[in-house]
């Protein structure tokens, strides 16, 4: 039998090699040998896909192995969720996500979304090709903290800056993030919002280091 | 010294001949709002039809003084001919290109190109536009362009299948990838037969920050190379995104000149590829010529110090924004036409 720490570098190894099968057999194992759901996500994929961004910023990784990465990652994350208790006490964080009308590619958006599902958020997720109205009307109606919308054409970028305003005029208090190929940092401050990944890659980039952030958090716990 | 028409100027640039200053075009989109509304018609509907699609873009380089005129305006229309509905956008207040909402296709196996693709959808409007402009502006050069096998798969397939595939079906991706440019040569071909001045590769998908280096030299280098020797001159390769890494394998594709956007330093580009090879770029679309906070003093600085970094033509690094601010964008025009007048790197003057 395999011991925890083997268990524990199965994990993070499937998924930095893109090895679904691999990831998949060791969260099995994991939840069968008794182990707590949440540290498989947070010591094993988490931890493997931080290395995956390090990986990224070192060029050694481009977009398709982080891709398949993330695939793998989600194979142990469907088998691990559902064993993680729910929080007591107060709902969990929420956040809308989604491409802006006119963009059709999701594929930063979809990493972005990874981070949020790896930490256990709600997510709500509205696709691609969204009408500014519903990114409005869904923080509204679900109180998220966060609206994160992604751009990958210069041409629909545009539409995120009235979104902004539309939420903030509202509800002042949200947190938005930008993301998409043509968002730099002065458009994301022009603009008015929150944070920002400039790219898909570095959507993941951030993002990990979010997912980083968040394991350090929970082992002061 | 007499002066030269746009198109002449150009064209001898294209051929590196000594020219009369250094013109402003594009190989991408240059259509903007003063010339769609100067003509009459609104976003949404320029797309579909040659007289609007010719006028537009007849007027966008009257009034902001363009060497050029390029079309089509979006990327959809191939995809488009393959079967697949586009979306038009034509109830947005917003300034929306056409995309493809939905596939027909979702596996790797299903790609098929249609014979004589260009008498398919929208693709025969182009040679009509170019019949009009060519009897109503044969002052201005007109510009073409194909979407590269990357970026076009992207269009037909979901991207993540493409990029997911290049390690998982290595020979299915290379299948599409060939027939895809097979598609590409031809359109190309027509286009230039249909009288287009120039035509340019654009392969925004494949940059440094999205593919590997490795990748970008097994996959897609081979393919923009076949693609490029399938055309006649002048030819240009434009890739968006980081391209440092990509020089000196994009200048091995047979172009007659290469062109990048704002994400690639023009200085250390020129540095890469010497003082011969026909260099151009990169003006920042959002910041320079569309954001009402840059002053018209920065837009000219950004101009000059883009000559300064030894490119040879200034053109945007991406479609133009059509939402322009016109005294910057025409900053942008007469700053490259008067700061242009000393010789470039690989073009002297007359």
């Amino acid at each position: 039998m395999a011991s925890k720490e083997e268990l524990i570098e199965k994990l993070k190894e499937g998924v930095v090699e893109y090895e679904e099968d691999t990831v998949n057999e060791a969260s099995q194992q994991w939840l069968d040998d008794g182990h707590e759901a949440l540290e498989g996500i947070m010591e094993g994929l988490a931890a493997g896909m931080e290395i995956v961004g390090d990986l990224y910023d070192k060029q050694e990784y481009f977009v398709p192995e982080v891709l398949m990465c993330a695939d793998a990652l989600y194979g142990g994350l469907d088998i691990l969720r559902p064993h993680v208790p729910e929080k007591e006490g107060g709902p969990k964080a929420q956040v809308v996500i989604g491409s802006i009308q006119g963009d059709v590619h999701d594929i930063g958006k979809n990493l972005v979304k990874m981070m949020f599902d790896v930490a256990g958020w709600d997510v709500h997720d509205l696709g691609r090709d969204v009408p500014l109205e519903n990114f409005v009307s869904e923080q509204l109606k679900t109180d998220s903290e966060v609206v994160a919308m992604s751009a990958m054409m210069t041409t629909t970028m545009l539409g995120m800056k009235k979104v902004i305003k539309m939420i903030k005029d509202k509800n002042p208090d949200v947190a938005i993030m930008l993301g998409g190929a043509p968002v730099t940092k002065d458009v994301a401050n022009l603009f008015g919002a929150d944070g920002y990944a400039e790219s898909a890659g570095n959507a993941v980039s951030e993002g990990i280091k979010m997912i980083g952030r968040l394991r350090e958090y929970q082992k002061k716990d | 010294m007499a002066e030269l028409t746009p198109k002449e100027r150009v064209l001898r640039l294209l051929r590196k001949e000594p020219i009369d200053t250094m013109p402003f075009f594009s190989g991408m989109g240059m259509v903007v709002m003063p010339g769609i509304e100067k003509s009459g018609y609104n976003f949404p509907t320029v797309h579909t039809d040659a007289e609007r699609m010719a006028w537009s873009a007849i007027w966008s380089a009257r009034l902001m003084n363009f060497d050029c005129v390029v079309i089509p305006y979006d990327m959809t229309m191939e995809s488009e001919a393959m079967g697949n509905t586009i979306s038009l956008y034509a109830d947005s207040e917003d300034i929306l290109y056409p995309t493809i909402p939905n596939k027909i296709w979702s596996t790797l196996d299903e790609v098929e190109i249609p014979d004589k693709i260009w008498e398919k959808g929208r693709l025969p409007i182009l040679a009509d536009a170019i019949k009009i402009i060519k009897e109503n502006a044969p002052e201005l050069a007109i510009g073409c362009w194909q979407l590269g096998p990357f970026t076009q798969a992207g269009q037909v397939l979901e991207l993540d299948l493409m990029l997911k595939g290049i390690f998982k079906q290595k020979e299915k991706v290379e299948n599409i990838l060939d027939k895809i440019s097979d598609m590409i040569i031809d359109i190309g071909k027509w286009l230039q037969a249909s009288g287009c001045d120039y035509i340019t590769l654009r392969e925004p998908g494949v940059a440094a920050d999205l593919l590997s280096p490795k990748t970008f030299k097994n996959f897609i280098q081979p393919r923009l190379t076949r693609i490029l020797a399938g055309w006649e001159s002048p030819k240009l390769l434009h890739i968006c995104g980081k391209t440092e890494p990509l020089l000196a394998m994009m200048s091995e594709c047979g172009a007659d000149g290469l062109t990048v956007d704002i994400k690639c330093d023009v200085k250390k580009g020129r540095e890469i590829l010497g003082p011969d090879v026909l260099f151009m770029g990169n003006i920042d679309t959002y910041t320079m010529t569309c954001d009402e906070k840059t002053p018209k003093d920065k837009a000219i600085e950004h101009i000059k110090g883009m000559i300064d970094g030894g490119i040879d033509a200034v053109m945007p690094g991406c479609d133009l924004w059509p939402a322009i601010i016109e005294e910057n964008m025409k900053a942008c025009v007469d700053t490259t036409h008067e700061y242009g007048k000393n010789p470039s790197p690989a073009v002297g003057r007359l």
